[in-house]
């Protein structure tokens, strides 16, 4: 596919996406240089297992959907963060893709791509819902919350309309235009909303894993 | 405040029999607890929190992604189901939004947005409430939180903050105070627990087949210190001396210290470190002095876990080694240094209640599984067990806490329907706060069943040879 568009466009998708992007990857580096500044987890004592294979048992289990019980005994939650998920990576993928390397984006690749986006974007009603008429989940939400899950179902139903029209040969739409606008402002909010917790994930994941794989309570059967 | 480690001066003379020495600190110390929080309270609080956020602490307050995952996890959720605010994330979002409110960046501009609340006199009632009385720091959340949001080490963050600003359910701190003062937290004179050690060794001698056996205390060399929960020697001597029947029975050479003996350590409860690192301090002392091999926890839940896990992460490491007498019994039993009659105990069925500090922070899941195995031969399984097993209720310093026992015996519902559920006359566990807990809520929700720990199950089932 051909991604012939506007300078206007062009600025939009590219210069204005890098700079926004150093901004948030600056952002991120500043997040993490305050936490790598406190004193991490210490284990001095003799370990019953391995915190290394925690670490990494732990870091793991994102693909492990028996391997707690609130995702063993809630699936359907586990298939929809997966979808959801999955469709964030393929969006952000398409906003590297279409300006940059527009021949990947096949009418194929674009459909998978957009199929995600519609189950992402019906997760993220469900998900407003749930954060809505549960009282345990309405009690514990933020605006934050409620502006984070409604911006992020939003910008999969724009993501999706303008990957139709782009299928279509339509590269330049009032759609496309919304799209990357968007994805200026994510990559500028970001970093200051709750949509930012895949920072500081792999720091959990990992210190939980050093805690309890190094306790021996993590990974018992591959020990 | 100044390290209570080196301003206590810690004798290292042999005791006097005649005049028992002042164990504890050289000077006794009463913590200031107050009625309510204060401005002065409060301002102490803004003061102490950064001292507190270490990186698994930050990354708690700040990684909670609200997305209720966790809710189902907890003991207090499932058993008072009607209570929403006892959910996990809201009763740590009562900790959060002062956090949020210092160090969020959206929080700086927009408060209300992200949650965020200035430190009130409100929200540190809240936090209080929710975090002294509806928290028993088991993990259990931990183990299912997507994020690894840490709830131990984030709630015990909160109470040492609450802690040092001097509001603290005064029970609890009375009972580190003791520990401070008195070097065990009951305040057992050191003559009493001598005599208590020497009256259950008769006692222990009494039995047939244990006419040798001995309990000895202070003696150089052994190779295991056996440490104790103070409710021994004062409400449960039986426990001592089955343990020490089991340790002679395989002839393990062992003794109990005479000076610092209190393997628990309720400064993990209040999260005051300096208070923590000393009663470790005194513990370490007593294996250098007595020049063991191995530091023993006898069969207490936090205090196997302050003993096992923390103590070297306190003291900056230790030159011995750490077990407890749950994982020896085991390994007397896999090395068949240990002789058991299972047909004695084949009229009841067992079941066993996992501590959350031995099994879930502690990693010792299957040890008390090879022990009963091996000494019955009807056990059930609860239908969550190990390191899944719920909170009995009377975990994180719960029953030093009275002002909150309503909450507590409602909170123990689900492990009684679990005990239920096993059809089990005996309670196995190994852990003194969970004795006590259990026996209550066996009480309260019509159980009956004799609770129990490991080596008052051994002890009947000892088949004593020459
Ligand atoms: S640590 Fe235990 S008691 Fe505290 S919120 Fe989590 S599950 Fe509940
Ligand atoms: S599961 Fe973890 S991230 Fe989700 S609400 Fe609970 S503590 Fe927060």
């Amino acid at each position: 596919m051909e991604n012939k568009v506007s300078y206007a466009l062009y600025v939009l998708q590219e210069p204005v996406q890098y700079i926004a992007l150093t901004f948030m990857a600056l952002m991120y580096a500043i997040k993490i240089y305050q936490l790598m500044k406190k004193p991490g987890p210490p284990e001095k004592a003799e370990l019953k297992g391995d915190r290394y294979a925690g670490a990494l048992h732990s870091l793991a289990n994102v693909l492990r959907p028996w391997g707690m019980e609130s995702t063993r005994s809630h699936p359907y939650f586990y298939v929809e963060f997966l979808i959801f998920h999955i469709a964030v990576a393929l969006t952000i993928g398409s906003t590297f893709f279409i300006p940059l390397t527009p021949w990947l984006m096949t009418p194929l690749v674009s459909k998978v791509i957009m199929v995600f986006m519609g189950l992402a974007f019906l997760i993220g009603l469900r998900r407003i819902y749930r954060r809505i008429t549960v009282p345990e989940i309405r009690i514990i939400s933020s605006p934050d919350d409620f502006f984070a899950i409604t911006l992020m179902t939003v910008f999969f139903a724009v993501g999706f309309v303008t990957m139709w029209l782009w299928i279509q040969g339509k590269p330049e739409t009032g759609w496309m235009w919304l799209f990357f606008l968007m994805v200026t402002f994510f990559l500028i909010y970001v970093p200051f909303s709750k949509i930012s917790h895949y920072v500081l994930y792999p720091f959990g994941r990992v210190m939980y894993g050093q805690v309890f794989g190094g306790r021996g309570i993590l990974n018992r059967n591959a020990r | 405040m100044p390290d209570p480690v080196e301003t206590s001066k810690i004798q290292t003379s042999e005791p006097e029999p005649a005049a028992p020495e002042k164990l504890g600190t050289q000077e006794n110390r009463k913590w200031p607890v107050l009625a309510e929080f204060t401005p002065e309270a409060l301002a102490k609080m803004e003061k102490v929190l950064p001292s507190k956020l270490n990186r698994i602490v930050q990354t708690s307050l700040a990684g909670c992604i609200h997305c209720g995952m966790c809710t189902e996890a907890c003991h207090y959720t499932q058993s008072i189901p009607e209570d929403k605010t006892l959910v996990p994330a809201y009763k740590a979002d009562r900790f959060r939004k002062w956090y949020k409110y210092r160090y969020d960046w959206m929080a700086k501009a927009f408060p209300s947005f992200v949650g965020a609340k200035p430190l009130s006199k409100d929200l540190a009632d809240e936090m209080y409430d929710k975090l002294w009385g509806g928290c028993t720091m088991c993990r259990r959340c931990t183990f299912n939180c997507p994020m690894g949001v840490d709830y131990g080490m984030m709630v015990r963050a909160a109470r040492g903050i609450m802690c040092e600003a001097g509001r603290v359910p005064q029970n609890l701190q009375d009972t580190v105070d003791a520990h401070y003062n008195h070097g065990n937290n009951m305040a057992v004179p050191q003559d009493e627990f001598i005599e208590t050690i020497e009256w259950i060794e008769e006692e222990l001698q009494s039995e047939e087949g244990c006419e040798h056996f001995t309990i000895p205390l202070d003696k150089k060399g052994a190779q295991y210190l056996l440490t104790l929960n103070p409710r021994e020697p004062k409400y449960y001597p039986m426990t001592i001396q089955s343990t020490a029947k089991v340790l002679n029975a395989a002839g393990v050479s062992f003794t109990i210290s005479s000076r610092y003996w209190d393997m628990t350590n309720y400064a993990m409860f209040n999260g005051m470190d300096g208070d923590a690192k000393l009663f470790a301090k005194w513990l370490f002392d007593e294996v250098d002095r007595l020049g063991c091999e191995y530091l023993m926890s006898g069969e207490c839940g936090h205090g196997y876990r302050g003993i096992r896990w923390e103590m070297s992460n306190w003291l900056g490491g230790v030159p011995f080694k750490i077990t407890s007498s749950m994982e020896l019994f085991a390994d007397l039993i896999q090395t068949n240094r240990l002789k058991l009659d299972k047909s004695v105990h084949d009229n009841k069925i067992f079941t066993y209640h996992d501590s959350c500090n031995i099994a879930r922070s502690g990693g010792v899941l299957e040890e008390p599984r090879v022990v009963i195995r091996a000494a019955v031969n009807n056990f059930v399984e609860m239908p969550h067990n190990r390191e899944q097993s719920y909170c009995c209720g009377g975990g994180g310093g719960a029953l030093a806490m009275p002002e909150f026992a309503k909450r507590r015996i409602a909170s123990g519902k689900i492990k009684a329907d679990e005990i239920k559920a096993t059809g089990a006359n005996v309670v196995l566990q190994s852990c003194h706060n969970c004795t006590d807990m259990l026996k209550e809520i066996c009480e309260h929700y019509g159980i009956h069943a004799k609770v129990m720990n490991l080596a008052e199950l051994l002890d009947p089932a000892l088949v004593l040879t020459d």
